[in-house]
């Protein structure tokens, strides 16, 4: 199993945290792609802001598609194509979890739900320095977060 | 194995529904034809931008190798066009789960998306699919009448599929 990715957005809709994982693996696989790729970057396409808005407006899209057809209790829970496949999560207070992980990887809902509960509502909720709004990301990149995050994922991996 | 098939889908290679059928009442909301409109629409976007969110392939990095693999076979003597090593076509969405259903999606290659929503519990659903496919080269492609683009009005198609969409409800 291997994850790619992971972002946080918040009920404005903005993207609040995110943060990619090099896989080592693939990467044996995918090197003859040419001179182009630079070490730092190995076979991960540099994520950037525009990948997050794009991963929103898809989720943001495929959700409202998913409540029209399988009413409004349904939560649509992952896609995958040929490449990687998302994960979503969605709680109640419209904090939305998004995970883009190997086409290989089962359900990782509980997953999302376990990062929701043991480091969003642990470290960034119950912190009384963090602010309610976490407009930028603020708040959301402590250190205790962060390690918790990465240990986590690693673990999985 | 109890696959329940919903609902099909077709949408043509510009977005535009051309054929929309249930098969199975309660399964999915009812919405209206123009809904059904929209949403393929809807969906016809984010499939091209699920394509280019893949995380592996950079864009950028997939133009440049062609240009350069296609540069070393011309100056190798190959024919133009021939491509050394081809990269992964880009694939958009394959299969969307939610809680209620199950929805798979297969683009031909001449871009036109067969949406089948059926039950969350999965078995086959690729079989039933390219069956599908089948009877749509079958019995619309064939069909003398029909012009491309446009909806799927063909007698033949309509009773085909409902005895095979029967077929699997009943299994």
């Amino acid at each position: 199993m291997v994850v790619y990715s992971f972002y946080i957005f918040d009920r404005h809709t903005e993207c609040i945290y995110a943060k990619t994982w090099l896989p080592q693996s693939s990467s044996a696989s995918d090197n003859n792609n040419g001179p182009t790729t630079t070490t730092t970057g190995g076979t991960l396409r540099i994520a950037s802001a525009d990948d997050a808005k794009l991963i929103f407006g898809t989720v943001f899209s495929l959700r409202n598609m998913v409540r029209k057809l399988g009413g409004d209790d349904d939560a649509f829970v992952s896609f995958r194509t040929a490449h990687y496949k998302l994960h979503y999560y969605e709680t109640a207070s419209s904090l939305r979890l998004v995970m883009l992980t190997d086409t290989a990887t089962l359900s990782m809902r509980n997953v999302l739900h376990q990062i929701y509960i043991n480091l969003w509502v642990e470290y960034v909720v119950k912190n009384p320095l963090s602010p309610v709004e976490h407009k930028g990301g603020a708040g959301v990149k402590n250190e205790l977060f962060e390690l918790g995050l990465d240990q986590f994922i690693r673990g999985l991996m | 194995m109890f696959v329940t098939v919903f609902a099909l889908i077709i949408i043509n290679k510009a977005g535009g529904l051309i054929y929309n059928r249930t098969f199975h009442e309660g399964g999915l909301n009812k919405i209206s034809t123009n809904d059904y409109l929209v949403l393929a629409g809807t969906f016809h976007g984010v499939h091209a931008i699920t394509a280019r969110l893949n995380p592996l392939h950079p864009p950028t990095n997939r133009t440049s190798t062609t240009s350069s693999t296609a540069a070393a076979a011309a100056g190798a003597g190959g024919a133009p066009g021939t491509h050394l090593t081809r990269p992964d076509p880009p694939s958009g969405l394959e299969v969307l789960e939610t809680e209620n259903f199950r929805m798979q999606c297969v683009t031909t290659l001449t871009g036109i998306k067969f949406l089948l929503f059926t039950d969350t519990t999965q078995a086959n659903v690729d079989l039933a699919i390219r069956r599908v496919y089948d009877m749509y080269s079958d019995y619309v492609m064939k069909n003398p009448f029909y012009q491309l683009e446009m909806p799927v009005r063909c007698d033949m198609f309509d009773r085909k599929l409902a005895s095979y969409i029967r077929e699997i409800n009943n299994r």
